[in-house]
């Protein structure tokens, strides 16, 4: 087995990471990413509130709780959606705008100059207004990828025009504030003169505005996104570049964060109007169902260290409890360590590609619900289940079913490796006593 | 006063790190301030800091962050695997300041 597992660590290492460490410290790779994170909390509050407008009960249920919450849904359901519809339900608003922010940052321009700019790119091309009023329909998840795609084509467009001198040549006399107010006059009017074109030249060709448009082209993919072949390469991808000691969920997740957000916005979408929820692929499907405890899904292999025979791994253990609990499990992957050690390789990769798919089993089959909002990925893993499937009490069920089956896959690699441990302590004890007694 | 910077993904694990450092610090009676960052604030911090620690999760940021922190001429280094499994602060604070204290040399 020798050769074999080196050379496949040899490629982890050697070819896989490099490609990703290289992706992942990409000016745009990394604002997108940036953009995405500053976005977050609007987005998990306000996915949060929705839930307040769908009570996790039925129609006919005649709890007292249950009757108030719903006779207070049905009629201030607009004041109750309120909250979410100016928050996630515009969401590629914020993010059109953080994306440029990150962006220039990396220039070393104007954060919140670059953010306008972008703002108005995003805001033309996507809610023209029409009777007084702008057309939210394209500002969700709708907008992602259109989002994107403005805020960098704004701040390059920005960084090209600055970069070039290109501007308002004004006196050294003028105050530097002054001077400011001129700088963004160019490419706010060079915005209007190829962006605005474009969205119209679409709309009158096509009938539809930009987003839509995107939309069109991109609807293959985001659908080849929401698929079981797509979500295993994923978790694979992600494993692989822990076990050669890389941060992969954060790589991994940082690319699909746009496919998660959009299909959200689908479910959403459905939830509200009360049709049949598609999209399984989602953050919180991968936080607290594929990866129970974090990376490599070490919930069941961390109870497996607390009572194990070998002082190393117990006390790995009694350190990386409280943290796992939270999804953060560094001590375990750095401590026991999973990083390259060929033995805990495999039921490091298998356990969370076995979970995601009886994950994506149970709810296909309606076994638990879709996922219709976010939680912070730090939420331990019952209550984020529950709380992102819009408080269905089975997730916390199947929760605790994939923290079994990932301890039974472990198990058997774990016992080697504690095997391992022991002799190894024992072998060296016994070298000790060796020495002590030839002096 | 040392000030020491410490920045992984999205400054969680290294944070558990810092309290077993402030303890041992506090222990060994060394002056010490200490704080754990995302690394996408490593850039905006790094200027308030004598020197910073990477996660090991984050070594492919390292040459990029010791470009940033060349100009400024702080050092930037990632922390020993094993030490950071086992959160070893006495390890890692002792590292941190002779890191520090090569840079004077």
């Amino acid at each position: 087995m020798g050769t074999l597992s080196e050379s496949l660590f040899g490629i982890i290492e050697n070819r896989i990471s490099p490609v990703a460490a290289r992706l992942s410290t990409q000016r745009h790779v990394t604002a997108i990413k940036d953009g995405f994170i500053s976005s977050m909390p609007f987005l998990i509050v306000g996915s949060f509130m929705l839930l307040f407008a769908h009570p996790p009960f039925s129609a006919d249920s005649q709890w007292a709780i249950a009757k108030w919450w719903l006779g207070m849904v049905a009629s201030y359901s607009e004041q109750i959606m309120t909250p979410y519809n100016m928050t996630m339900g515009i969401m590629a608003v914020y993010i059109a705008a953080a994306i440029a922010y990150n962006l220039a940052l990396s220039y070393k321009m104007n954060g919140f100059m670059a953010a306008c700019l972008s703002l108005m790119s995003f805001l033309i091309v996507a809610a023209p207004q029409t009777n007084g009023s702008l057309p939210v329909g394209s500002l969700g998840g709708e907008g992602i990828f259109t989002a994107i795609l403005v805020a960098l084509y704004s701040t390059e467009l920005m960084h090209f025009l600055q970069k070039h001198n290109i501007g308002i040549k004004l006196p050294e006399q003028v105050p530097p504030k002054i001077r400011q107010s001129f700088d963004l006059l160019i490419p706010i009017l060079a915005i209007l003169l190829t962006l605005f074109p474009l969205s119209l030249l679409i709309q009158h060709h096509f009938g539809m505005l930009l987003p839509q448009a995107i939309m069109a082209i991109f609807a293959p993919v985001i659908s080849a996104s929401d698929s079981l072949p797509a979500v295993l390469i994923a978790v694979l991808l992600c494993h692989l570049l822990w076990f050669a000691g890389i941060h992969g969920a954060v790589i991994v997740g940082g690319i699909l964060q746009a496919f998660w957000l959009t299909n959200l916005g689908i479910n959403q979408q459905a939830l509200n109007a009360g049709a049949p929820i598609t999209q399984i692929f989602i953050e919180p499907f991968w936080q607290f169902f594929i990866v129970v405890g974090g990376s490599g899904s070490t919930m069941g292999l961390v109870f497996l260290y607390l009572r194990s025979r070998a002082p190393h791994l117990r006390s790995i253990g009694k350190l990386g409890l409280v943290p796992s609990m939270f999804n953060i499990n560094e001590p375990i992957i750095f401590g026991s360590p999973v990083v390259m050690n060929p033995l805990l390789f495999i039921p490091f990769i298998t356990a969370p590609m076995v979970n995601a798919i009886i994950a994506w089993v149970a709810t296909r089959t309606s076994l638990v619900n879709h996922i219709v909002s976010l939680a912070p990925w730090t939420t331990p893993g019952p209550i984020g289940a529950a709380w992102s499937t819009g408080w269905d009490y089975r997730a916390i069920i199947l929760v605790a079913v994939l923290i079994g089956v990932s301890t039974l896959i472990y198990y058997p690699f774990f016992k080697i490796y504690e095997r391992q441990l022991l002799a190894q302590a024992e072998a060296e004890e016994k070298q000790t006593l060796q020495t002590a007694e030839s002096h | 006063m040392k000030k020491i910077l410490l920045c992984c993904a999205g400054g969680m694990s290294t944070s558990m790190l810092v309290q077993k450092m402030e303890k041992e610090a506090k222990e060994q009676g060394i002056a010490v301030e200490m704080l754990a960052v995302g690394f996408d604030d490593f850039a905006s911090q790094i200027d308030a800091w004598d020197c910073c620690l990477l996660g090991p999760q984050i070594k492919y940021k390292l040459a990029e962050f010791q470009a940033i922190a060349a100009e400024k001429h702080k050092p930037v280094a990632v922390i020993n695997t094993m030490d950071y499994g086992m959160m070893n602060g006495k390890k890692v604070l002792n590292d941190a300041l002779a890191l520090i204290n090569s840079r004077g040399e």
